[in-house]
């Protein structure tokens, strides 16, 4: 196992070597802010055992891992302001975490010795069901807010696989995603207002509940800023009505392809689905294995595609969906009876990273993007980069969107592996870029992609970004080193890191 | 100071004498002296020369939002008109890029015979430029279905401080990677950088386009009765006008409202089913080229004529109550809560002053703010165009500012807050 070796030669301002009395392991951090910390936030929000932050070294990203010297859950904005502000005094990073849940390493700690958990503040404040808003903590999980409002009919929009687990602020700071972003848009297009603390414990409100901001959009600036702007702590949100009824098909093809053929002849056809879902072979014996949800086990692709809106429209739409992917060459569509049988293909379109796992002992999940009429070309790609590299592929994603999601599996314990599924990876994503596409949908960039970034975006264009993040937090306090590569620093990725207990 | 005739000289010498003139109609408002470069590079020699000098520098489309509220014109005027073109349509991947210079209409045309369209609607689409939707966030009825340019801009290019080339966003309809640049110029009223070109994702043209309308005596009678419309169906957009905006439309002198519905043949029938039985009162369906007509009207229902002319923005619930306490007449997006709301009689600056001030008062006690369209010449010393944002955002947006336009040439004092 590689050491770790720091990507950046930033000094970790504010580390001091400190061993306590009571033989607690607390690397790097003055005992006086430490005190600071519990006197906010009281001692059982405070962690410093090392054997406890060993939980927080990674994210979805685990290829790299690298524990804070410190966790700290604050219960409120004022609390968080207080914690910020102790931080900052001190010239201390910080690294804000949601449920740890990303998975391009947004809350990876790089030379950032405190995280900052915002899982405590998880209260539902409003449901304003006449203005269509809900007002949240940022601490809230993703799908809480959907089974808060849906006994009025109402959801919220972005749904992304991990939305059982996932925070609302994770989401604000990645501007996720999620299979149905197709037809209803991102986090971005969802969240109207945020309590944002600054890196200096200021506490700014942005935007609010009303559809246009007064001045500057910075809550469109704040949203997908991956934590490097600031805390968000507050979010007002917009929840829309239910769709009347949905169709949901799946269809089977002897080969992703044809698959993807479809998924572009169905948007051609002046149909935009609520989603279109694309599993590959391997996806579907996996998952079919794992949960057996009956899924055509010997087919090549599938698509789910589901139709939503008014009940009037929808079987004319599924008629003409059903024709275009038999036209395509599926070999069966089939409509989902009812309720239960819609929620199985849901249930194994979600769970199917957690079925994944049950193929090689490490999965890395890509995220690119490809114009959707490239799909078929960037399979191809996919296909020779799992050849090239002798690692199997599979793939399953947000096809509608040209949103491709390669699960390159390996095992870690091969260095010869490791390294080939981050060069496969890398060689997948700069084949996206060539064909007009982008690093990344839904995931962000975090540290996993900073070293692509040049292959999307110019020197002068990084530089204006930079200046973006520095209105906020001019002294890059809030999660360091993260989205921007450093001018001349080659990111490397040597070898998995795993802190050894102290 | 360096004086018109001197500047459009130097122009002359970075981009040809046939590419600088003086200004015509309304754009006098606006700037001294037009320049109309052909492309980002001479876009950035443009900044650069005015950097150099410390040029107030103003980016137009038809001049049409600047004329209306800039109190003195800017020194030079950036006309996108030759930067017009579309750059890529790709129907099957539903994305267009375009140059800022072109007007919407036109970016609409491209696409119309793929059944095609980027649905943010505008007043006076042929007239509305890319750039100017962009930057002064224009939007129409179908704002309520579609959203805006925020919803539906993709990627972004802009000319910013030194005449760098920004680049923000890409060509593909989901993309996270990198700062969101397309947000930030959006509604920034040209004060951070020229926008020179725009990528946006496009939604298909739907089948039938069809008009509910219904008259009332009383705005809150109206507004119930939108609620209820809202309630009852998804609706493309959703209007309720009052009495002078109504005659504007051809209608009678009372509340209307208007709420388009769209979809396939069968989706028309149940929408139009759907909204008769929410109504209690009488409810007439216009399809076709009535409805189309009518639709057309109401987006461009004309401002211009009117002594001051404002938009409200409130959350949705609160925008009936704020707009009666308002005493103005209106064109309200009932669904969205924004109105623009205009002064009855023409009012004397102090008078006019008062108006306003009132109006934004009603706007911030309902947790919204109010920004001023337009106002007539001889009043507009006395109006504050821009509401204020609170004081932790404008520190922010004034380093934003700061940031990015650290000579101030970018349409200096036409923003929020005195940016």
């Amino acid at each position: 196992m590689g050491k770790w070796r720091p990507r950046r030669d930033l000094a970790w301002y504010g580390r001091v070597a400190t061993v306590n009395r009571n033989g607690t392991v607390t690397r790097g951090l003055d005992a006086g802010l430490i005190d600071e910390l519990r006197a906010i936030v009281g001692a059982d929000g405070v962690v410093s055992h090392s054997s406890e932050l060993k939980v927080y070294e990674c994210d979805g990203w685990t290829i790299e891992k690298s524990a804070p010297d410190l966790l700290v859950m604050p219960r409120s904005t004022e609390q968080t302001s207080a914690i910020l502000s102790a931080l900052w005094r001190r010239d201390v990073a910080f690294v804000p975490r949601g449920a740890g849940t990303g998975l391009s390493g947004g809350a990876l700690p790089v030379e950032a010795p405190v995280m900052i958990c915002t899982s405590r503040m998880n209260r539902i404040l409003e449901i304003d069901l006449a203005n269509r808003r809900v007002e949240v903590e940022s601490g809230v999980v993703n799908l809480h807010v959907t089974n808060a409002v849906r006994g009025a009919g109402f959801f919220y929009a972005p749904d992304p696989s991990s939305q059982q687990a996932c925070t609302i602020g994770g989401n604000i700071a990645e501007n996720s995603g999620g299979p149905h972003t197709l037809k209803y848009g991102v986090t971005a297009n969802h969240v109207l207002g945020v309590t944002l603390v600054l890196a200096s414990g200021q506490i700014v409100e942005l935007g609010g509940a009303c559809e246009e901001p007064c001045g500057y959009d910075l809550v469109g600036a704040v949203v997908g800023a991956e934590g490097t702007v600031g805390i968000v702590t507050r979010a007002t949100l917009r929840i829309m009505r239910e769709p009347q009824a949905h169709r949901t098909l799946l269809a089977t093809f002897a080969g992703a392809e044809a698959a993807t053929r479809a998924v572009s002849a169905v948007i051609a056809a002046g149909i935009v689905p609520g989603a279109i879902e694309m599993m590959d072979r391997l996806i579907i014996r996996a998952v079919e294995e794992a949960f057996h949800v009956g899924l055509p086990a010997d087919a090549g692709a599938v698509l789910i595609i589901e139709l939503d809106g008014l009940a009037a429209a929808l079987d004319e739409q599924a008629a003409a969906v059903t024709a275009i992917a038999r036209s395509a060459g599926a070999s069966e569509v089939r409509l989902a009876r009812d309720e239960a049988e819609r929620g199985a293909l849901w249930k194994a379109r979600k769970r199917a990273f957690g079925a994944v796992g049950r193929l090689a002992p490490n999965y890395a999940t890509q995220d690119g993007v490809v114009p959707r009429t490239r799909l078929p070309e960037i399979l191809r790609v996919i296909s020779a980069v799992s050849t090239k590299y002798n690692l199997a592929i599979g793939n399953v994603f947000h096809a509608g969107d040209g949103n491709i999601h390669p699960i390159i599996l390996y095992d870690e314990r091969d260095p010869a592996q490791l390294r080939g599924a981050i060069d496969a990876g890398r060689e997948i994503l700069a084949a996206c870029v060539t064909m007009g596409g982008s690093l990344t949908g839904e995931h962000g960039i975090g540290v996993e992609k900073q070293g692509e970034m040049p292959l999307l975006f110019s020197p002068d264009d990084l530089r204006a970004m930079t200046e973006l993040r520095h209105v906020f937090d001019p002294r890059e306090r809030s999660n360091p080193n993260k989205i921007i590569p450093r001018p001349g620093v080659c990111v490397e990725v040597a070898a998995p890191h795993r802190q050894v207990p102290v | 100071m360096t004086d018109s005739a001197e500047i459009a000289k130097r122009i002359a010498s970075l981009i040809g004498g046939d590419h600088v003139r003086a200004p015509r109609g309304a754009e006098a408002r606006a700037a001294a002296v037009i320049a109309q470069p052909a492309d980002p590079a001479e876009t950035a020699a443009l900044v650069r020369m005015c950097e150099a000098d410390a040029i107030s520098l103003a980016p137009l489309g038809a001049a049409r939002t600047l004329s209306e509220i800039r109190r003195a014109p800017a020194a030079l005027g950036v006309s996108l008109a030759r930067m017009a073109r579309v750059i890529a349509y790709e129907p099957d991947d539903m994305t267009i890029v375009a140059q800022a210079g072109i007007s919407v209409a036109q970016v609409n045309s491209a696409m119309a015979q793929s059944g095609q369209r980027m649905p943010v609607d505008p007043h006076e689409p042929e007239l509305t430029s890319v750039g100017a939707m962009i930057a002064a966030h224009h939007a129409g009825p179908l704002r309520l279905s579609e959203g805006t340019a925020r919803d539906l801009l993709i990627g972004i290019q802009f000319i910013g401080h030194g005449g760098a080339m920004i680049r923000s966003g890409g060509r593909v309809v989901k993309n996270v990677a990198g700062y969101d640049f397309m947000k930030l110029m959006n509604g920034s009223f040209g004060t951070l950088g020229i926008i020179t070109e725009a990528a946006f994702k496009v939604r298909p043209i739907p089948e039938f386009y069809a008009l509910a309308i219904a008259s009332f005596d009383r705005a809150a009678g109206a507004f119930d009765v939108a609620r209820s419309f809202a309630n009852a169906a998804p609706l493309a957009h959703l209007e309720v006008t009052s009495p002078r905006m109504s005659v504007a439309l051809g209608l009678a002198p009372t509340y209307w409202v208007l709420a388009g519905i769209s979809g396939t043949r069968a989706e028309i029938d149940y929408l139009r089913g759907a909204i008769a039985r929410a109504s209690l009162a009488e409810v007439e369906f216009l399809a076709g080229d009535d409805a189309r007509r009518m639709y057309c009207a109401l987006r461009d229902c004309d401002f211009a004529d009117w002594a001051i002319g404002a938009q409200l923005v409130v959350p949705p619930a609160a925008l009936a109550g704020v707009l009666e306490a308002c005493d103005a007449e209106f064109r309200a997006h009932a669904g969205s809560g924004i109105a623009q709301i205009i002064t009855r009689e023409p009012p004397a600056p102090d008078a006019a002053r008062a108006i306003v001030a009132r109006w934004r008062e009603l706007a911030r006690a309902a947790r919204g703010h109010l920004r001023v369209l337009r106002a007539a010449p001889e009043i507009r010393d006395a109006i504050e165009f821009f509401d204020t944002p609170n004081h932790g955002a404008l520190e922010l947006m004034r380093a934003m500012k700061s940031a990015f336009d650290p000579v101030k040439i970018f349409n200096p004092g036409c923003f929020a807050g005195g940016i």
